[in-house]
C-alpha cells in the first residue's frame, strides 16, 4: 500500500490448491481453521502467499491469521521434511539420554529442533512427551515409534529412512 | 438505571455501565491500563481489580464487570493495593527500564502507576526481551520490549479503524503484538494505535526527541483538512506545532484521527512557507512590504472593475469569519463572481438540494449514524474522503449490526465490512443506480409519497430506469438494486452518505438530486435519527455553502470565471487558498485563464504553481495560526484556535481582507472573529441565536441534531452514459492526502510521495505491467505518464489516479467529467 513498505521477497507458488481448499469451506461459519489445515495438508506447510489470499477470500485480517498460525503448534510456516523425527525430551527420556539421541541426529543430519535438511527429507522436532515412557528414550519418525534408542540404533533408523524414497 | 454503592457512596448509573465506568462517574479513581472508553471491555491487565461484597472470595476486574442493582463495591483496601502492586510487579518483570529516553515519559500510564503505588523494587526476576525496534516506516515506531500486552492497539485497529494491522502472535511467554509475519508496520498510518498505547511501545516518530510532554502547550483546535471537523489538540513548543495529541474530551471524533490529522501537521512548520508579500516586477516575483503589495492589489482590482471585471475563487479552508469578510469584500469590489472549489461540485450540489429538500446541508449528525440500521454510501469510499466518519460507519456495522449498502465504482474498506452489500457500477453511473432504487421504491409501493411534491412526474421519468435496464447499463444486478431499495425502505433509521469535492465534479447536481430523492422517498430526510449526509471535501466546505460563497444572481461560478478569463472576458482573478493549476479540472483552461487575465492575485501559505503565475502573492496563515470557526459536514460549528505565531510577515486571511476592504472604501474594523461571528448570526438565519462564546468543546450544531427539510420535492435526475473505450479513468481522493496542502506535509508524503495510477490485477497481467512500471495514459487530447500501482479494489477496465499531485497533470486528462475514457499502454 505504501512506499514505506518493506521489500518482501515474494515466494512463487501455485495458489490453485489453496483456492480449491477455500472454495470447499467458503460458506462455512468458522472456516479459518479447516482452511488453514487444508492448505497445510495440500502444501505440507502454510506458504506465505496463501495468507493474503485466505485473508481476502474469508475477509479476515492477515494479522489475525498469522496470530492463529503461530498460536497452534500444528501449523508450520516453512516447508517441512518428508520424515518428521520427533525426539522425546520428557523426563524419563531425558534421564535415559535423550540429549545424546538428539546430538546424534544433529551430528548425522546437521539439523536441530525445528530445522529441516536442505533436501527436504528430514525435519527434527524436540517434543515434551510422546507418552511412551516405558520405552525411553524414544523417538518417532512420522507415525512409527522407535523405543530404547541408542546412538547405534539411531544410526540405523537414519540409514533406513535415508535409503527410502 | 441501576443503584449501587462504591466506597460507601451511593451511585446511580445506566444499566449497561461497568463498575469502572460507574466509579469514574462518581469521581472515584480506579487505575487502568487496558481500558479505553471507546473500546469494548477487555480485562487484560488486571490493574483495575476491586472487591464486590456479593462476590466475596475473589477480586473482580472492574472494567469488564457490569453493574447490578444493590452491588456494594470497594475500590481500595490494603489487600487490593497489595494485589495491584503485585500485578505491576509482574508487568515490570519483562518491561525494560529505559524511561530516561522514552518519549512517553511523563504521560505513560505504567510509569504513573508505578509511581502511584510506590514500587521501587521488584520481588520477581525474569528475562527482559531484546526485540528489535520497528523503525521501518517513517511515522510509527514500535518497541515491543515496552509492551504490556493490553491489546489496545490491536483492538482499536480492528474495532474502530477496521484495518486490523495487529494481532497477538505466538504463545505464552513468547506472546507479543505483531503484524502479519511479524513485519514492519505498513498500514493506513492513522496512528490510532499510537494514541491508545498506554506505554511507550508505539510512538509517533515525527515527535521523537522533539519535546518532553510536560513542556508542550496544548491548544484545542479543528483539523484543517477534511469536512469531518475532527478536534485536534496541538502540542505546541515555542513557535512550532510539535505533535498532535490524543483528546477524546472535545469534538465528535472521540480522539480518533486519520493520517492527515495526526501526521499531516508538519507543513505549518515548513521553511517553505510564504513570509513576505511578493510583487511581479520585470517579470520576477520580488519581496515587497505589505503597503506596496496592497497598493498593487487595489490598483489592479480597480482597473479590472472598469474593464471586464473580477472573479474570486476561494478555498474552503478559510474560517467562517474570513468567508464572511470575503463575501463583503466581493460586494465592495462590485463583483458577484464568487465561488469556492473549482469543480462546481458545490454549486451543482447546492442547487440540486435547494430544489429538492430546500436545505443545503446534512440533515442529521455523525453520532446518529452509529444507531442507524441501514446505511447507504454513495460514490466514494468514506474511508478515503472522511476517514474518521468511516470509523463511525464501521462501528455502526460491527457493534450495532447496521446493514451497509455501497454504490461505488470501486471496492474499498467499506465493501469489506460485515453485512456490506456492494453495488459496483461502471464509473460515472451512480445516478442510474440511485434512480433504479427510486423506481423500485415507487413500483413496489415502498415509498413515502404523502406530502411529497412531484412524485407523479418523477415516476414517469423513471420508466427508463427499471432495475433491468440499469443493470445492463451499469453492471449492477437488478436483484441487488431491488434488494438494496427494499432494505433502505424497511429501515427504521437510515443514513444516506454522499461525499463531494473537487474530484467529484461531473453530474454533482444530478447526484445531489438523486440522493435527495431517495432520502425523501424512504423518509430518511428529516426523520429523527435518520438523514442525508452531505460531506464536503475541505475543513470548511459547509461553512462556505452556509455563508454563500457561491456565484450571486447569475454571476459566474468557478468554471465560468476560468472560461471567461481564458477567453479574455475577465480582467482579474483573486485566488484565495486554492491552487487551481494543480487541482482544478481542465488544467489547460486554468493555464489559459492565468495567462490571459491581466491581473492575478494569489493569497496562500505556499508559493504554489498558481501563485508562481500571479502578479501579486499575499502570504496567508494556516489553520494553526488563526482563530475563528469552521462548520463541519454535519453542521457543527467548532472553534479554531491559534496555536503558534504566523511566520514572518504572513497575515491571516481575516487581516488581509480587512486591510483590502479598508483600502477599497469599506473601512469596517472588527475587534476579532467574535465580532464578525455576531454579524454572521445576524445575517445568516441558520446561525441565529448562536454566540461565539457558547461554542463549547463539543461545538454547536446549527439547525439542531435533526434538520427538517424546508420542502420535499422529488425531481428527475438524468443518469449518465457508460464511457466507451478499453479503460475508464476516475480521479478522487487518496486516504493519505487532502487537497494539495498535504503534499507539503512530511507525514502523508512519507507514505504516498508521488502520483500513481491504480489498475486492476487482471489488467496488469494482461498488459504485463508490474508495480511501479511507467504507464502512458492517453485521453481527452492529453497524454501523461504515471507509475503503476496494482490493486485488488478496481474492477477490470477501471483506472484510478488521485488528484492531489499537481505535477503529474492528472487534470490535463480530467476535465470535470464523472469518468474519462482513456487508453493505457506500457
Amino acid at each position: 500500500m505504501s512506499n514505506a513498505a518493506e521489500n518482501v521477497q515474494e515466494q512463487e507458488i501455485d495458489l490453485a490448491g489453496a483456492n480449491q481448499v477455500i472454495d470447499k469451506y467458503l460458506d462455512m461459519k468458522g472456516a479459518l481453521m479447516p482452511v488453514l489445515q487444508g492448505i497445510q495438508e495440500f502444501y505440507g506447510y502454510v506458504p506465505e502467499p496463501t495468507v493474503p489470499l485466505v485473508a481476502e477470500r474469508l475477509n479476515v485480517y492477515p494479522s489475525q491469521i498469522y496470530g492463529v498460525l503461530t498460536f497452534y503448534a500444528q501449523f508450520h510456516l516453512k516447508p517441512r521434511g518428508k520424515y518428521i523425527v520427533r525426539v522425546c525430551m520428557g523426563t524419563a527420556c531425558h534421564v535415559k539420554g535423550a540429549g545424546r539421541i538428539a546430538g546424534t541426529l544433529e551430528e548425522r543430519l546437521g539439523i536441530t529442533h525445528a530445522e529441516t535438511t536442505e533436501d527436504l527429507k528430514f525435519t527434527a522436532e524436540y517434543v515434551a512427551c510422546i507418552g511412551a515412557c516405558g520405552m525411553a528414550p524414544v523417538i518417532m519418525v512420522n507415525d512409527a515409534t522407535y523405543g530404547s534408542m541408542s546412538v547405534q540404533k539411531m544410526d540405523e533408523v537414519i540409514a533406513k529412512y535415508k535409503a527410502m524414497e | 438505571m441501576v443503584n449501587l454503592t462504591i466506597d460507601g457512596k451511593q451511585v446511580k448509573v445506566g444499566k449497561t455501565a461497568t463498575i469502572y465506568e460507574a466509579a469514574q462517574e462518581a469521581g472515584i479513581h480506579i487505575p487502568v491500563l487496558c481500558y479505553a472508553k471507546k473500546l469494548l471491555p477487555y480485562g487484560a491487565c488486571r490493574v483495575c481489580l476491586v472487591e464486590v461484597e456479593q462476590m466475596k472470595g475473589r477480586l473482580i476486574p472492574s472494567c469488564t464487570t457490569p453493574v447490578t442493582e444493590g452491588m456494594v463495591v470497594t475500590t481500595s483496601t490494603p489487600e487490593i493495593v497489595k494485589v495491584r502492586k503485585t500485578v505491576l510487579e509482574f508487568l515490570l518483570v519483562n518491561h525494560v527500564i529505559e524511561c530516561p529516553v522514552c518519549d512517553k515519559g511523563g504521560e505513560c500510564d505504567l510509569q504513573d502507576l508505578t509511581y502511584e503505588f510506590g514500587l521501587s523494587t521488584n520481588r520477581f526476576e525474569g528475562e527482559k526481551f531484546a526485540l528489535p525496534t520497528d523503525e521501518i516506516n517513517p511515522l510509527i515506531e514500535r518497541n515491543m520490549n515496552r509492551c504490556v500486552l493490553c491489546g489496545k492497539c490491536a483492538r482499536v485497529c480492528d474495532e474502530i479503524v477496521a484495518y486490523g494491522s495487529y494481532s497477538f502472535i505466538n504463545r505464552g511467554f513468547e506472546s507479543k503484538i505483531a503484524t502479519a509475519f511479524d513485519r514492519g508496520l505498513n498500514c493506513e498510518f492513522c496512528g490510532q494505535c499510537v494514541s491508545m498505547c498506554p506505554v511507550g511501545a508505539i510512538l509517533p516518530r515525527p515527535f521523537k526527541f522533539k519535546a518532553r510532554p510536560w513542556q508542550l502547550k496544548e491548544v484545542d483546535s479543528v483539523c484543517g483538512y477534511c469536512g469531518n471537523g475532527c478536534t485536534v489538540t496541538l502540542g505546541v513548543l515555542g513557535d512550532k506545532v510539535e505533535t498532535i495529541r490524543f483528546n477524546d474530551k472535545t469534538g465528535v471524533n472521540d480522539g480518533n484521527l486519520c493520517i492527515r490529522g495526526r501526521f499531516g501537521y508538519s507543513y505549518v512548520n515548513s521553511g517553505d512557507r510564504l513570509t513576505k508579500p511578493l510583487l511581479r516586477k520585470d517579470g520576477q516575483l520580488v519581496e515587497v512590504d505589505w503597503k506596496e503589495a496592497i497598493d498593487a492589489v487595489v490598483d489592479g482590482f480597480g482597473k479590472a472593475r472598469t474593464e471586464k471585471g473580477l472573479g474570486i475563487l476561494s478555498g474552503a479552508r478559510l474560517t467562517n469569519e474570513e468567508l464572511f469578510l470575503l463575501k463583503n469584500l466581493a460586494q465592495t469590489l462590485g463583483t458577484g463572481n464568487l465561488d469556492h472549489s473549482g469543480g462546481e461540485c458545490y454549486k451543482g450540489l447546492t442547487e440540486g438540494l435547494k430544489e429538492t429538500l430546500g436545505v443545503t446541508a446534512s440533515t442529521a449528525t455523525f453520532p446518529q449514524v452509529e444507531e442507524c440500521d441501514v446505511i447507504l454510501a454513495i460514490r466514494s469510499d468514506f474511508y478515503e474522503t472522511h476517514p474518521v466518519f468511516g470509523m463511525v460507519v464501521n462501528q455502526a456495522v460491527k457493534r450495532h449490526g447496521a446493514k451497509l449498502l455501497v454504490v461505488s465504482d470501486k471496492k474499498g474498506k467499506f465493501t469489506k465490512l460485515p453485512n456490506a452489500q456492494t453495488l459496483l457500477n461502471a464509473p460515472g453511473l451512480e445516478v442510474n443506480v440511485l434512480n433504479a432504487m427510486a423506481q423500485t421504491l415507487l413500483e413496489e409501493n415502498l415509498a413515502v409519497i404523502d406530502g411529497v411534491d412531484g412524485s407523479a412526474e418523477f415516476k414517469i421519468s423513471l420508466t427508463d430506469y427499471t432495475p433491468e435496464i440499469v443493470a445492463k447499463q451499469t453492471g449492477v444486478a437488478a436483484d441487488a438494486i431491488r434488494e438494496a431499495a427494499r432494505k433502505l425502505a424497511a429501515a427504521k433509521k437510515s443514513a444516506i452518505l454522499l461525499a463531494y469535492g473537487l474530484p467529484y465534479t461531473g453530474a454533482s447536481r444530478e447526484l445531489g438530486i438523486a440522493a435527495a430523492n431517495l432520502a425523501i422517498l424512504t423518509g430518511s430526510a428529516g426523520r429523527q435519527g435518520s438523514g442525508l449526509y452531505i460531506c464536503g471535501e475541505k475543513a470548511n466546505s459547509q461553512g462556505a455553502v452556509d455563508l454563500g460563497i457561491l456565484p450571486a444572481g447569475g454571476a459566474l461560478g468557478a468554471q465560468g470565471m476560468l472560461k471567461a478569463a481564458a477567453a479574455g472576458d475577465l480582467s482579474a482573478l483573486y485566488v484565495v487558498g486554492e491552487d487551481p493549476l494543480s487541482s482544478y479540472p481542465d488544467r489547460d483552461q486554468v493555464e489559459a485563464a492565468l495567462e490571459k487575465a491581466s491581473f492575478v492575485v494569489v493569497q496562500d501559505i505556499f508559493l504554489t504553481p498558481t501563485a508562481e503565475k500571479a502578479d501579486v502573492v499575499l502570504p496567508a496563515v494556516s489553520f494553526a495560526e488563526k482563530d475563528g470557526t469552521f462548520t463541519n459536514a454535519e453542521r457543527r460549528l467548532q472553534r479554531v484556535r491559534r496555536g503558534i505565531p504566523s511566520p514572518g510577515d504572513a497575515k491571516s486571511d481575516f487581516a488581509i481582507f480587512e486591510m483590502l476592504a479598508a483600502r477599497c472604501g469599506s473601512p469596517v474594523k472588527y475587534t476579532g472573529p467574535a465580532a464578525v461571528f455576531t454579524e454572521i448570526t445576524a445575517s445568516i438565519p441558520e446561525y441565529a441565536g448562536i454566540s461565539f462564546d457558547s461554542i463549547g468543546p463539543k461545538g454547536i450544531v446549527w439547525g439542531g441534531e435533526t434538520l427538517a427539510p424546508a420542502r420535499k420535492k422529488v425531481l428527475p435526475a438524468a443518469g449518465g452514459k457508460a464511457s466507451e473505450g478499453p479503460f475508464t479513468l476516475v480521479t478522487g481522493s487518496a486516504l493519505y492526502h487532502s487537497g494539495t496542502v498535504s503534499t507539503r506535509a512530511k507525514g502523508p508524503m512519507a507514505v504516498v510521495s508521488e502520483p500513481y495510477i491504480e489498475l486492476a490485477r487482471e489488467d496488469a497481467s494482461a498488459l504485463k505491467v508490474n508495480e511501479g512500471d511507467l504507464l502512458t495514459v492517453k485521453g481527452n487530447g492529453a497524454e501523461i505518464k504515471l507509475k503503476a500501482r496494482i490493486g485488488t479494489r478496481l474492477p477490470k477496465g477501471v483506472l484510478f489516479a488521485p488528484y492531489h499531485f499537481g505535477g503529474a497533470g492528472i487534470n490535463r486528462l480530467y476535465k470535470g467529467q464523472t469518468a474519462v475514457a482513456v487508453q493505457l499502454s506500457k
